[in-house]
C-alpha cells in the first residue's frame, strides 16, 4: 500500500522464488512446444480448410450431394465419394443420418443455413470420446475425419440456436465395410 | 447524504478521515462512491443468485423446474447479472480504492463518476427488462451471455449493453485523472503495488470495454437494420474482446485484491516488487490475447493465429499468473515469519486469522482459483484439447472455477472488509459470518468439479434445458451422467444457500449492525501491525510456499497429461 522505498528494482530475489520462476518459465515453453508440435505429429487437430459460402450456395451444394448419394434400406445416406456434407439448420441436421466406413478418411463439410450451431459428436457406447466444433453460417469448414471403430455416433447441437436447440440430434453410422 | 445512515462517517474540515485499520487517509468523495458502486454490485449478485437457483434446478433434470424457453431467459439473466454487472460495478469500486484511497487523494470530477454510474445502472436495468420481456423466437431470442449473431435478441438488449459499457468507461475517467495528477505531482515516485495493479487493471478494462463498444454498437446498428450484413466470424472475434476481456478485468482486479487483503488482514508483504510488478506488466501486454480461447474449435481463423493468441504469446500471461501464485503466499509466509508467527513449515498458515471471513474468503479464492479455474483454463486453452471442452458443460465448470469461486469469493471478502472499515459496521451473526466462506467455497467447489466431469467424461453440452435424461425425437440420451447431476443439484442448492447467507449478513450488518467503536476492528489488523521492523522480506524462509507451489505444479502436469491422453484416444481429425 505504501510506495516501495529506495531502489526496489535492485533488491535481490529469494532463492526459492528464483527457482519457481525457472520452473514456471520452462513449463510455459514446454506446453507451447507440445501444442505447436502436435499440429505436425498429432492425429487430432481442429484444422481444416475454410471456404466462404452463402447459405443458398451451401444448400445447393448439399442438394447436389444428396442427389448423387445412395441410400441404404433403412434410409441412411451413402456418400458418393470421400466428401460428406452436413448442414445445421434450426433444428435439424441436413445430410444425416449418414453411413460411413471405418478406416477411411472423409472430408466432412460443415456449415449452417441460418444461425450459429455446434457440432458435438460421440460414439453411443463411449460417451467420454467426444469432440466439438463450432459451425458458422457463411463459412464452409472442411475437416478431414477418419473413424477407427464402427458403431453408432450421435451428433447433438451444443451452441444455443433458438428455443428448439435441445431437440437437434443427428446420427452417423460407421460400418466396417460399405 | 444520510440514506439509512450509510454515508455519514465523520470527516475533518478537508473531508478526510484516517482509517483505523489501514492507516490510509480516506476522502469522503472516494469513500462514498466506493460504497455506491459496491452496494449496487451486491444487488446484481442478489438478482443473479436467484437465477442461479432456477437455472441449476432446471439442469438437474429430475427437478426440471423451467420449460426450455424460460430456461434460456433465466440463464441469460444469471450470466449478465453475475458475470458482468456484479463484477464490473465491484471493479469500478476497486479502481476507486486502488487509486484515490490508496494514494490518499480525493476522487476528482465526481459528477463524471455519477454520470457513469447512472448510465451503467440504466444500461443494466435495460438489459434485465428487455431480456425478461423478450417475445422469443424468431427475432427476440434470449441472448445468453454471447448474443451470437446472426441469432437476434431484443433491440433493447443491445442498446442496454452499449449504454452500460459507455457508463463503465465514463466511471473509470476519475480514476485515470487521479493517476495523472498523482504522477504530475510526484514525478519519479513509484506507485504502491496495489495502485499499480489497479492501474494495469484499468488499462486491460479499457481495452475490453472499447472492444465491446465497437462490437455491440455495430450489432445494434445491424439489429435496427442500418447495417444489412453481419459476419458471424467477425462478431465472434470482436465479441470475445469484451466477453473474455471482461473476465480478464476480474482476474487483474482479483489479484490486486489478493495483494491488498493478505497484506492488511494477514500481514503479507511484497517479497519482490520487481517480480510482482513484472508479472502485472506481462498481464498488460498478453492477457487480452486470451480472447482467442473461444475460437480454438472454430473455422475461419488460421492455426498460427490460434497458437499464438491462445498461448498469450508463448504463455506470457500464464507465466505471470504462476508468478503471483508464488508471490502472494510467499508474501504471507515471509510477512508472518517476520512478525514471529511462522514456526516450522506451515506455522505461518496455521496461525493465520482463519476465523476472520475477510481472510478466509481471500485464501479460498486464491487456492480454488489457482487449482481449479487457473489450471483448467490453460489446459482447455490448448488448441487441440479444446475440441474436447468446447461448448461442453466442462467449460461452464472452468469459468465457475474462476469467477464463481475465485473472483466472487475474493469480492465477498472485500465486501465484508468494506462493511467494517468504510460503513464502520460490525458484522451480524458473528459465527455464521465466519463460516460463510467455508460453506460457499466447499459447496461451489464441488459444483464446479461436477460440471467438469459431466462435460469431459459424458460430453454433456452447456446451454441446454435437457438432454441428459431426454433428447426429444430420439432414444439416445446422456443419462449415464444423471448421478453427477444429482450431486450437482444438491451442492448447487447448498452453494446458493451460502450465497444467501452472505447477502443476509451483508445487508443486516449494514442496516442493523452495531457501529464500529474504538478497538472493534483490531482483529482486522495483522498481528503486530502493518509495519514491523526486521530483515528485508526476501531474506525470510519461503519453504512452505515453495512446497505448496510444487504440489500445484504437479496437479497442473497431471491434469495436462490426462487431458491430452483423453484427446489422443479419439479418432483422427484435421489436417
Amino acid at each position: 500500500m505504501k510506495p516501495p522505498d529506495g531502489n526496489w528494482w535492485g533488491q535481490s530475489i529469494n532463492r526459492r522464488e528464483t527457482i519457481w520462476l525457472g520452473l514456471s518459465g520452462i513449463w510455459s515453453l514446454l506446453i507451447f512446444g507440445w501444442m505447436s508440435g502436435y499440429t505436425r505429429f498429432g492425429d487430432q487437430n481442429p484444422i481444416g480448410e475454410t471456404l466462404k459460402v452463402s447459405p443458398e450456395e451451401y444448400q445447393q451444394k448439399l442438394s447436389d450431394y444428396t442427389d448423387e448419394a445412395g441410400e441404404t434400406e433403412e434410409g441412411l445416406l451413402v456418400p458418393p465419394d470421400d466428401d460428406v456434407y452436413l448442414a445445421a439448420q434450426q433444428w435439424v441436421w441436413q445430410g444425416a443420418p449418414v453411413v460411413l466406413e471405418a478406416g477411411r478418411e472423409y472430408d466432412i463439410h460443415l456449415s449452417s443455413l441460418d444461425v450459429q450451431h455446434g457440432f458435438s459428436i460421440r460414439p453411443e457406447d463411449a460417451l467420454s470420446k467426444q469432440m466439438n466444433f463450432q459451425i458458422l453460417p457463411e463459412y464452409e469448414w472442411i475437416l478431414p475425419m477418419e473413424f477407427d471403430d464402427p458403431g453408432t455416433y450421435h451428433v447433438i447441437c451444443n451452441e444455443f440456436c433458438g428455443v428448439g436447440h435441445r431437440t437437434m440430434h443427428g446420427r452417423v453410422e460407421v460400418v466396417e465395410e460399405l | 447524504m444520510t440514506a439509512l445512515g450509510l454515508f455519514d462517517n465523520d470527516y475533518d474540515d478537508e473531508g478526510f478521515r484516517t482509517c483505523g485499520v489501514t492507516g490510509m487517509d480516506v476522502h469522503r468523495s472516494a469513500e462514498n462512491h466506493v460504497k455506491l458502486f459496491g452496494l449496487t454490485a451486491v444487488v446484481a449478485l442478489l438478482i443473479g443468485g436467484i437465477f442461479a437457483f432456477t437455472v441449476a434446478m432446471t439442469r438437474w433434470e429430475v427437478i426440471g423446474l423451467l420449460a426450455p424457453s424460460d430456461f434460456y431467459t433465466h440463464l441469460s439473466l444469471h450470466a449478465w447479472n453475475l458475470l458482468i454487472f456484479w463484477m464490473v460495478f465491484m471493479e469500478i469500486a476497486i479502481l476507486y480504492v486502488g487509486g484515490p484511497m490508496i494514494l490518499g487523494r480525493r476522487l476528482p470530477i465526481t459528477i463524471v463518476a455519477k454520470v457513469g454510474y447512472l448510465a451503467m445502472l440504466v444500461g443494466a436495468i435495460a438489459v434485465n427488462v428487455s431480456v425478461w420481456t423478450a417475445s422469443g423466437f424468431p427475432d427476440e431470442n434470449a441472448p445468453l451471455l454471447t448474443a451470437y449473431a446472426p441469432l437476434q435478441s431484443p433491440t433493447g438488449f443491445y442498446a442496454g449493453v452499449v449504454l452500460f459499457i459507455i457508463g463503465a468507461v465514463v466511471a473509470a475517467l476519475p480514476f485515470f485523472l487521479t493517476m495523472w495528477r498523482e504522477r504530475r505531482e510526484n514525478p519519479g515516485q513509484s506507485l504502491p503495488l496495489v495502485a499499480f495493479g489497479a492501474f494495469v487493471t484499468s488499462i486491460i478494462a479499457t481495452e475490453a470495454l472499447v472492444g465491446g463498444l465497437v462490437t455491440f454498437g455495430v450489432t445494434l446498428l445491424w439489429r435496427i437494420e442500418v447495417i444489412e450484413f453481419m459476419d458471424p466470424a467477425w462478431y465472434r472475434q470482436m465479441y470475445w474482446t469484451i466477453g473474455h476481456g471482461s473476465q480478464q478485468i476480474n482476474l487483474a482486479a482479483m489479484v490486486t485484491v489478493w495483494y491488498f487483503l493478505t497484506h492488511v488482514v494477514g500481514g503479507a508483504e511484497v517479497v519482490s516488487e520487481k517480480v510482482s510488478r513484472t508479472a502485472f506488466v506481462l498481464y498488460l501486454f498478453f492477457i487480452n490475447l486470451g480472447a482467442a480461447h473461444h475460437l480454438m474449435s472454430d473455422p475461419v481463423v488460421s492455426s498460427g493465429w490460434r497458437l499464438f493468441n491462445t498461448s498469450y504469446a508463448f504463455y506470457g500471461a500464464a507465466f505471470a499468473s504462476m508468478i503471483h501464485a508464488f508471490a502472494i503466499p510467499a508474501g504471507l509466509e515471509a510477512g508472518r515469519r517476520k512478525r514471529g508467527k511462522g514456526g516450522g513449515l506451515f506455522g505461518w498458515l496455521t496461525s493465520a486469522p482463519w476465523s476472520n471471513p475477510v481472510f478466509s474468503a481471500t485464501m479460498f479464492s486464491i487456492i480454488l482459483f489457482g487449482f481449479v479455474g487457473g489450471i483448467t483454463g490453460v489446459v482447455m486453452g490448448q488448441m487441440q484439447v479444446n475440441m474436447t471442452w468446447h461448448n461442453t458443460f466442462a467449460t461452464v465448470g472452468h469459468f465457475h472455477g474462476t469467477v464463481a469461486v475465485g473472483t466472487t469469493l475474493a469480492f465477498m471478502g472485500l465486501v465484508f472488509f468494506v462493511i467494517r472499515t468504510m460503513f464502520l459496521r460490525n458484522l451480524t451473526f458473528g459465527r455464521l459470518a465466519s463460516l460463510q466462506p467455508y460453506f460457499y467455497a466447499g459447496a461451489m467447489g464441488i459444483v464446479t468439479l461436477m460440471m467438469m466431469y459431466a462435460g469431459l467424461l459424458y460430453g454433456v453440452p452447456r446451454r441446454t434445458a435437457e438432454v441428459v435424461e431426454n433428447i426429444p425425437g430420439t432414444e439416445f440420451s446422456l443419462s449415464a451422467a444423471a448421478p453427477l447431476f444429482a450431486l450437482l443439484g444438491i451442492f448447487a442448492v447448498l452453494a446458493i444457500l451460502a450465497g444467501a447467507v452472505f447477502l443476509v449478513v451483508a445487508v443486516t450488518s449494514l442496516l442493523f449492525g452495531d457501529r464500529v467503536s474504538d478497538g472493534d476492528n483490531s482483529d482486522l489488523v495483522a498481528d503486530g501491525g502493518l509495519e514491523v521492523d526486521g530483515k528485508p522480506v526476501h531474506a525470510y524462509e519461503m519453504r512452505g510456499t515453495f512446497l505448496v507451489c510444487l504440489v500445484f505444479l504437479a496437479v497442473f502436469v497431471v491434469s495436462y497429461v490426462l487431458n491430452w491422453y483423453l484427446l489422443s484416444e479419439l479418432w483422427s481429425v484435421g489436417l
